[in-house]
């Protein structure tokens, strides 16, 4: 067998699954709940239209900031790749800053 | 775990009494008949602190990251479990690469 002797240098790396999954779980957790407080503190401040939508990208940016420094800056130690922990699940949470913007834009200043 | 939803809480009330000043002051608007643009500046100051903390809960109360390289230090098995029977070593891990360095710790 080929992988029977040494260490073969085209293999896929060899991750723990386990871990991985608990990680991005962990992300994605994170992440819905700071949509749903971007979106309150939105709809508090009274943003409209493309202001919301700037608002919730530039806190995803602090987030994925504030994920890169949980993980200590070594990406490569805890997700396969770079955009697990940066990119992943940004749209996913824009239902839910929607949601909560419309909600509590409703509560403060029309209701 | 504890001091993160204590934050976390804390943001959160923070966030609410800003949205009661807010109610507040859109109702000294309609008496004073202004048009409404921006909240006061003590309510900013307060919605960004309340941000803030509740950024940082959403990022200290999920789990800890693992490391996923399985030659860590956090995935070294450091206790047998307590029934040797059920210890089998010939199954198809055999297959996998084995760097026989990082076996031998001390």
């Amino acid at each position: 067998m080929a992988a029977a002797g040494g260490v073969s240098t085209d293999d896929v790396p060899i991750l723990q699954a386990e871990n991985l999954t608990s990680n991005v779980k962990s992300v994605y957790y994170s992440r819905t709940f700071l949509s749903i407080i971007g979106g309150v503190v939105a709809g508090i401040w009274g943003f409209t239209g493309l202001m919301g939508f700037v608002f919730y990208f530039l806190i995803m940016m602090v987030a994925s900031i504030g994920l890169l420094a949980k993980s200590k800056f070594s990406v490569q130690a805890y997700f396969d790749s770079w955009t697990r922990i940066s990119i992943e699940g940004v749209f996913g949470g824009l239902m839910s800053f929607v949601l909560f913007w419309t909600f509590a834009y409703d509560i403060v200043h029309i209701f | 775990m504890g001091i993160g939803y204590v934050v976390g809480v804390l943001g959160g009330a923070i966030l609410a009494h800003a949205a009661y000043a807010t109610i507040q002051y859109r109702a000294v608007l309609k008496i004073t008949e202004e048009e409404f643009s921006r909240p006061p500046m003590d309510v900013m100051m307060e919605l960004l602190l309340g941000l803030a903390l509740c950024m940082w809960a959403g990022l200290a109360v999920p789990a800890k990251f693992l490391s996923v390289l399985p030659h860590s230090e956090e995935n070294r098995i450091v206790s047998f479990p307590a029934n040797l029977d059920f210890m089998i070593f010939n199954h198809r891990g055999r297959a996998l690469p084995s760097d026989s360095d990082l076996k031998l710790k001390t």
